[in-house]
């Protein structure tokens, strides 16, 4: 027969319209499997999106189910306001007061100490550093949030407390300050890579237009650009919050643990614990199923709330700053504008500004602005030396007192001794054991939600819920996801202390970032892509399998990459979940508990005694370890950036 | 600056290397001697303070005998009572002797005597102090006393170091030198003997109680009984002279089998009790 060229023929070709009565008998064609293949797949993706979901309604359910007790027992005021933690007293008290002021001391110390020097941080990296500088520096400060978080407890217990002790005179240095040092070291990463991104994204107009008009560089930045990064900068500020209340190993490690209030209440010399550190250190020795037990779910529960709190706040302030810089304008509620409008609220916002402008006034015209300029950069420069030095003091320190403890025996022999002598071999492999399983859980998921939330749906009630939970997801702390493994997993279902419960414990920790780095790298694939796909006739996952996922693949990788150091370097999930002191062998089937890099060394630092060249050992393996997973991450991530043609 | 960063060969290798060493420690056996997988796997869990014999007993006993696995954690005597009790591992360790809510859950707990212990005042080697009697360790720590003076020391403050909540070996103390009085509210906790020892060694006004192997570095006290020192020697605790002195416990659920009861027969050994002296602690008579 001959071939039909007229349009109708074509477009019944192409399968459209459909057929809908034809007597003649055909299979499906092409395009109906096609479009079966894309409903089946959207359906699979749909589920696994939910994942993110099920998870955090798993985790406040299995947290709320093993902590409610304690309200019953005691009382929700006594439980929240009791100033004393005594469990094991002979008039046992729950009070979790002090460990809620010990948490916000720690977090509120820490970010006084962050803030100014990831912002000067970030300043620097974005404005005033030359390229060369900026592309050591940057490394660096990211090198920075590699390192595990039991090094550095490992670093604060042996040199900090001590110097502390010996510096200001005090009778121990396991305080509030050396708590809120840590801390404040790990979180400033976190902030000035936020900062740093927020405030490069300013448009290039604006600071333009300022030096047109004559601004000095300071003054463009002070008045300019740091105004107009101030929703990034306050969501990085919130987010380094969120990195120090979460923190478990760390703070227990230094703080000396004691549950009181300060007395005076700025004391910093004074020990404090943490809701976290309470976790930490109690958790893995309660008796099962009492009020011991219960209150410290209840414990989790209040970290749980606080870190919510934390989340909502910051999605406040952004909408609020983003809202008065007119990017997203939300019309002002009646009862609002009205006091908006009103006189005393003008007189008095009127008065604050006339006062800081005539406080400032005799400064302004007694220095030049290009002397304030150079103090302020120069205040700026200082304040990346000193990250930069905080860096160095603790590699230095590692490498210097690791690399003696690193033998041949070391690294391929089993631990005897108590891990005195003899190697960490187990405990490397049980690492990696628990990094690929983790990846094995994460990954599909993880890729399976950000491919439905970008590609298969707009915006509807399902994926703001969705995104939520991954919100929660991230901010949630460690311990809680260790806490969750335990209940869930090792008791629940049974799995008992085992690989496969600290692989899945790990897997949903790291869930949120690959959520996250896969939407950012699928939302950066243009759009005429896309389109042109469609309008080659290509369905909805052929377009995503074959045209959007191919260059958004160096995003997921930086992401998975990202997620295996963090996963790595973790102690508190596998806390409980997975890790024992000492085994011989290797594990040989997923039932089996296992060694691990982080909490060798946690137990060789806090249990262990006469094995300092051991944990530096430790130390330096898993630090050598986590740091080349983030060197691969930055080294892919600036290949492919280069290569990028934009 | 140059263009590209990094060329496509060491962008591979990079993450080639990371692959392959995932793939080798999946692929390689166990370690050196034994390539084969444990025909008998037991679980030991519980008290620090009876970790290192067990740690020390176990490498003996896969010394010879190269097939048995034996793991072992720590996390405090209650871990080991409940893990004992449910099941969860093999043998339990406990520094301290059941509670009446243990017995009546877990009726089925077999105690093996293993060992004992003596609790030792520890003090930084700096500190003046010797000796102090019951009453005033009792002071010190319920916060009656904060400052060396006022215990014949120097004048330096307090720092009262103790163990975490559930430990046995606070449980021990807090029985019978505080006669369960609370501790005071500053007292910095650690969760081990070890954190303990290396704490009170390194700050000079610290005071804490650990088991007899973890004396390294720090000075133990002797106790002012009835107006004579006693110094924690064997021969005192091993006659009962120095008080504060414990028993130390492995609990099995039920008569221990197998590979459970050959490991615990042979810390009860002649050559077991060896590595318990070894270790510091006080063998068993007979």
């Amino acid at each position: 027969m001959a071939r039909d060229f007229s349009i109708r023929a074509r477009c019944r070709n192409f399968g459209w319209p459909r057929d809908r009565g034809t007597p003649e008998i055909r299979g499906p064609t092409a395009g109906a499997k096609r479009r079966l293949i894309d409903r089946a797949v959207g359906k699979l993706l749909f589920l696994g999106a939910l994942a993110a979901i099920v998870a955090v309604f798993f985790i406040i359910i299995f947290l709320l189910r093993d902590g409610y007790q304690i309200v019953l027992e005691t009382g929700l005021w006594n439980f929240l306001a009791g100033t004393e933690w005594n469990p094991t007293g002979r008039n046992p008290a729950y009070g979790v007061f002090p460990l809620i002021t010990g948490t916000l001391l720690v977090m509120a110390l820490a970010m006084v100490i962050a803030v100014p020097l990831s912002i000067g941080s970030a300043v620097f990296i974005a404005e005033i550093a030359s390229p060369r500088m900026k592309s050591v520096i940057k490394p660096a400060i990211e090198l920075l949030a590699g390192i595990p978080s039991v090094v550095y407890g490992f670093f604060g217990l042996i040199l900090l407390t001590d110097w502390i002790r010996v510096t200001f005179d005090q009778p121990s240095g396991s305080s509030w300050l050396a708590g809120s040092i840590l801390l404040a070291i790990m979180s400033i990463p976190t902030i000035t890579s936020v900062a740093e991104d927020a405030i490069s994204s300013v448009p290039r107009e604006f600071k333009e237009g300022s030096l047109a008009l004559g601004a000095t560089h300071w003054q463009t930045i002070r008045r300019v650009i740091v105004p107009g990064a101030l929703s990034g900068i306050s969501a990085a500020i919130i987010l380094g919050m969120g990195r120090a209340i979460g923190e478990t190993m760390a703070v227990l490690m230094v703080t000396g643990n004691a549950a009181v209030i300060p007395d005076p209440i700025y004391d910093v010399f004074s020990p404090v614990r943490t809701l976290t550190g309470t976790l930490g250190i109690e958790m893995g020795e309660v008796a099962f199923g009492s009020t011991h037990y219960h209150a410290l779910f209840g414990v989790a529960v209040v970290l749980l709330f606080i870190t919510l709190a934390i989340n909502s706040l910051a999605r406040v302030i952004i909408t609020r700053i983003q809202g008065t810089q007119g990017v997203r304008s939300t019309p002002p509620r009646r009862v609002k504008a009205a006091i908006q409008r009103s006189t005393p609220y003008r007189a008095i916002t009127g008065a604050a500004s006339r006062i800081a402008h005539a406080v400032s006034a005799p400064l302004r015209g007694l220095v030049h602005p290009r002397t304030s300029q150079r103090g302020a950069f120069l205040l700026i420069s200082l304040s990346v030396a000193i990250v930069i030095a905080a860096l160095g003091v603790i590699l230095f320190e590692i490498v210097v007192n690791g690399a003696g403890a690193i033998t041949w025996e070391f690294l391929t022999g089993s631990p005897r001794d108590l891990g005195r002598a003899g190697g960490i071999f187990p405990a490397i492999v049980g690492t990696f054991y628990l990094v690929g399983g983790a990846l094995a859980v994460a990954l599909p998921l993880g890729i399976a939600t950000a491919i439905y939330l970008i590609e298969y749906t707009a915006d509807t009630a399902l994926t703001r819920s969705i995104r939520t939970a991954v919100d929660l997801l991230n901010g949630t702390p460690s311990i809680v996801f260790g806490l969750f493994g335990f209940a869930f997993l090792v008791l629940f279902l049974g799995f008992g202390v085992s690989l496969i419960a600290g692989q899945i414990t790990l897997g949903l920790m790291i869930l949120p970032t690959i959520i996250r780095t896969t939407e950012e790298a699928l939302r950066s694939v243009p759009g005429s892509l896309r389109e042109g796909s469609y309008a080659l006739g290509a369905t909805k996952w052929q377009t995503t399998w074959r045209v959007v996922l191919p260059p958004a693949i160096p995003g997921i990788l930086t992401g998975a990459i990202l997620s295996i150091g963090r996963a790595a370097g973790e102690t508190a999930p596998i806390m409980f979940t997975a890790a024992i002191f000492s085994t011989r062998f290797l594990p040989s089937s997923l039932t089996e508990p296992v060694m691990a890099l982080p909490y060798h060394l946690f137990v060789l630092t806090t249990t262990v005694p006469g094995a300092a060249t051991q944990s530096y050992g430790t130390a330096f393996v898993l630090l050598i370890l986590v740091l080349a997973i983030y060197l691969a991450a930055i080294l892919v991530r600036r290949r492919y950036s280069q290569a990028k043609v934009m | 600056m140059a263009g590209k960063g990094l060329s496509n060969m060491a962008a591979v290798a990079v993450i080639g290397t990371l692959v392959a060493l995932l793939m080798i420690a999946g692929c390689l056996g166990s370690e050196g001697d034994s390539a084969t997988s444990p025909s008998q796997q037991i679980t030991v869990t519980g008290s620090t303070t009876v970790l290192p014999i067990a740690e020390r007993a176990k490498e003996a006993f896969e010394a010879n005998d190269a097939s048995a696995e034996i793991m072992v954690s720590g996390g405090g005597s209650s871990v080991g009572v409940k893990a004992a009790g449910e099941g969860t591992a093999d043998i339990g360790m406990s520094s301290r002797d059941l509670k009446s809510a243990e017995t009546t859950g877990y009726p089925g707990l077999v105690k093996h005597h293993i060992a004992d212990d003596a609790i030792l005042l520890a003090v930084n080697p700096a500190n003046s102090v010797e000796s102090l009697t019951l009453d005033e360790i009792r002071g010190i720590y319920n916060g009656t006393y904060t400052n060396w003076n006022q215990v014949g020391g120097s004048d330096q403050q307090i720092v009262v170091v103790g163990r975490d909540s559930a430990s046995g070996t606070r449980e021990f103390f807090s029985e019978f030198v505080m006669d369960e009085e609370d501790f005071v509210r500053t007292q910095e906790e650690f969760n081990s003997n070890g954190g303990i020892q290396q704490k009170v060694s390194q700050t000079p006004g610290a005071i804490g109680y650990v088991g007899l192997g973890y004396t390294e570095g720090v000075k133990p006290l002797a106790l002012n009984v009835d107006g004579t020192d006693v110094r924690p020697t064997l021969q005192n605790i091993t006659s009962g002279t120095y008080p504060i002195s414990r028993p130390l416990y492995m609990l099995t659920n039920g008569e221990p089998e197998g590979l459970a009861q050959r490991y615990i027969d042979f810390i009860l050994s002649a050559e077991g009790q060896e590595i318990v002296a070894s270790e510091d602690y006080i063998p068993v008579q007979g």
